[in-house]
């Protein structure tokens, strides 16, 4: 299997940025292809989207999984899914319950090739605060993970700060149980800086500074690199790249950063998400110095 | 596939012993990833303004067949966004060669949204928030027998 040989902060693709297009424009190959043709090593997928028959693939599925990653150059970095607790509409599913769903999809992970997971947990408000159960959900299936050699990661998304209590406890839960395979994932919304006339802005938001990252980078598996608007010379003008990726750089942060784009105008007839993402891949390219 | 949720191919009459005995419609799921069958809010399906209630609807999925009591237990099975699912309404005679005017209204729901907001969400009225990786409750199509 392909394994890229660079360290540091290493440019990648979520799948999820061709949401509008995939199944129609682009095929599974063809979004690995876009992604090659951006020099980039590495790829997140969602599970219930990317794998066919999930959560069940194909043996047949599975060889052509990994014949595409060679083919393309590209590690299978983070395995993005959802603990569905609240997957029935009565009542919300018990711990064992949840447990036995999140390990379906580790073993999944595993079987791919995946080492690192976004383990999306169910919400219970505006806040995005986790279920109150979380900790033992993730518990139950520390060992099966540390088992598979893999890290879940709840992703850190705007309008969490990253001084916020609840990256407190996530940091607490880690140190607690001395565990190598519960992370964050830091979705580089939470640096957003300036928004449109009339956008939606949680109240209370205040962005959180580059250097909130710093004491952070021990717990941090990998990165969103979420974008917004790109200028034609290619600058992000809402969220602080240069500052983030040289902290990154500077703390020798050894891991991927996995651009994500999530506007809604990808969703318009004609939008071309694959050069936005080629204009967000010159400015990260520009500033790894890669 | 279409983009359109209500899909163009698999609209015809259902026969049984050379008699139509009701009809099928395609539908695809107009959200980024999939779902399990009682993240699903099945509403009712208008032809010609003629209501069909859930209840009166079956959905095929993966070729096996739910009601939407069955349905909504069951969280095991999974949705794919790539596979269309078949509606099957009974109705003796089935619909009558020509245009169709079609409606039918459902919805998901999201693990990760305020469970107050996904708990007002109803499959019969438009959504309260409009995202568009979510896309609409309610959609149309006109479409044509043979």
């Amino acid at each position: 299997m392909y394994r890229n040989p660079q360290t540091g902060p290493k440019r990648g693709v979520s799948l999820y940025s061709y949401s509008a297009e995939f199944g129609f424009e682009k095929s599974l190959e063809d979004c690995f292809e876009d992604v090659h043709d951006m020099g980039a090593h590495g790829i997140e997928i969602l599970a219930n989207t990317h794998i066919e028959n999930y959560p069940y693939p194909s043996q047949a599925w599975v060889d052509h999984w990994f014949a595409l990653l060679d083919k393309y150059e590209l590690e299978p970095v983070e395995y993005g899914h959802w603990v569905d607790s609240h997957v029935l509409q009565d009542r919300d599913l018990t711990t064992e319950e949840s447990v036995e769903f999140l390990k379906r999809d580790l073993r999944l992970a595993h079987r791919l090739g995946f080492r690192i997971l976004r383990t999306k947990m169910p919400v219970i408000n505006g806040s995005l605060e986790p279920v109150e159960n979380w900790r033992d959900i993730i518990r139950g299936a520390l060992p099966l993970a540390e088992e598979l050699g893999l890290t879940m990661c709840p992703e850190i998304h705007i309008p969490t700060s990253l001084k916020s209590k609840m990256i407190q406890d996530y940091v607490a839960f880690i140190q607690e149980t001395g565990t190598k395979s519960f992370a964050l994932n830091i979705d580089f919304s939470v640096f957003r800086t300036h928004f449109l006339d009339g956008e939606f802005v949680s109240p209370g938001y205040e962005p959180s500074a580059p250097e909130d990252l710093i004491p952070l980078l021990p717990y941090v598996a990998c990165c969103h690199a979420k974008f917004f608007q790109i200028t034609e010379d290619f600058q992000e003008t809402v969220v602080p790249y240069p500052e983030i990726l040289g902290i990154l750089k500077e703390h020798n942060w050894n891991g991927y950063l996995l651009s994500e784009y999530e506007n809604p105008d990808k969703y318009e007839p004609g939008y071309e998400v694959g050069q936005m993402l080629r204009k967000q891949h010159i400015m990260m390219k520009r500033i790894l110095g890669d | 596939m279409e983009k359109q949720v209500i899909q163009s191919v698999g609209f015809r009459n259902i026969y049984e012993d050379g008699k139509a005995v009701g009809f099928q419609v395609k539908i695809r799921l107009p959200y980024y990833r999939g779902v399990f069958l009682s993240q699903i809010k099945p509403g009712s399906l208008k032809v010609d303004g003629e209501v069909f209630t859930k209840d009166q609807i079956l959905w095929r999925i993966n070729g096996e067949d739910y009601t939407a009591e069955e349905m909504h237990e069951d969280w095991k099975t999974h949705w794919h966004p790539m596979e269309p699912a078949t509606l099957i309404v009974k109705k003796e005679g089935g619909l009558s060669q020509g245009y169709h005017d079609l409606e039918y209204g459902y919805c998901v729901t999201h693990s990760y949204m305020p469970p107050d907001l996904e708990a007002l969400a109803d499959p019969d009225k438009p959504e309260i928030v409009y995202f568009p990786e979510f896309g609409r409750n309610l959609n149309q199509r006109r479409l044509l027998i043979v």
